[in-house]
């Protein structure tokens, strides 16, 4: 009986398997976020009696920080694998950890945002100023997706790091979850302009 | 570290902009323009440095650009209705 071997292609991306798979993966959600944005756009185009809920303080300076938070949260996770791949593990699971705070942070900001709007009376099929109801389906769908993932992303970080403590996982694999969040933090660089600043007073 | 933390400011200062250019209250279209083309840059920004877009192979970085590309420019075929219902005036019966 012919035994039989294995036939090992090179990747003709150079790119590491998981590496492909998260890249996949960010295709296929970045195609999600853009048909929520554009379904907010449609829906935003076709009702003249679009409401405009945010006013500069609270929300659109909350919007700031939270953008702030964010970006600097990119910075921190490109520490933590820059880090791993020096071979420097104390580093890389310090900065994993600020990124998860921070990734925490946003998501506490962003629930304070939404607690203030629902007590404002918002809601997602409901408009308290009297205009479409559109708007707050649009506010809450998009932002809420875009809150699932970071809230994710804080427990993907959570696990990677207990993993790597542990020696299962690799700088490889802190690469691939950084990418996911870097994803997440280029989402919100849509989110925010067209959600918080297009509906400002 | 040092570049990423370039990159960093640079977004910083691109979200500053975009704050201030919203403060100015310029037409709804116009302000649409101005953000979507900084979100542009910032999206560019980060694929290409923090998500090292950059230092992949081309064949791989116009692959993932190019699928997402296509993916919006099909999504864009629904705003002449959009733009219909907006100018569409029915009187009520």
């Amino acid at each position: 009986m012919a035994e039989l071997t294995a036939v090992h292609e090179p990747s003709p991306f150079a790119v590491p398997s998981r590496k492909l798979g998260i890249w996949m993966f960010i295709v296929a959600d970045a195609a999600t976020f853009a048909a929520l944005l554009f379904a907010y756009g449609y829906v935003r185009v076709a009702n003249p009696d679009w409401t405009h809920p945010f006013a500069f303080w609270p929300s659109i300076a909350n919007g700031i920080v939270m953008t702030v938070v964010l970006l600097t949260s990119s910075l921190t996770v490109i520490a933590a694998v820059l880090a791993a791949q020096a071979g420097r593990k104390a580093a890389a699971l310090r900065w994993l950890g600020a990124t998860m705070l921070l990734g925490t942070l946003f998501a506490a900001l962003h629930l304070r945002e939404w607690v203030s709007m629902l007590r404002e009376g918002w809601r997602p099929f409901r408009n308290p100023l009297g205009g479409t109801p559109l708007v707050g389906a649009t506010f809450f769908s998009v932002t809420g997706l875009h809150l699932l993932h970071v809230l994710v992303g804080v427990i993907v970080l959570a696990v990677i790091a207990l993993g790597y403590r542990r020696g299962r996982f690799d700088a490889g694999h802190l690469e691939t979850t950084g990418l996911y969040w870097h994803f997440v933090d280029l989402v919100w660089m849509f989110v925010f302009p067209l959600i918080y600043l297009l509906n400002m007073r | 570290m040092k570049r990423y933390v370039v990159v960093w400011l640079a977004l910083l200062a691109i979200v500053a902009v975009e704050v201030v250019v919203t403060l100015a209250h310029p037409p709804t279209g116009l302000l649409l323009a101005g953000l979507l083309l900084l979100a542009l840059i910032e999206a560019g920004l980060g694929l290409l440095y923090f998500m090292h877009l950059k230092y992949e192979r081309r064949s791989f970085m116009w692959s993932v650009i190019l699928a997402v590309v296509i993916a919006v420019v099909l999504m864009d075929h629904f705003w002449l209705d959009a733009f219909r219902l907006l100018h569409q005036r029915i009187s009520a019966p």
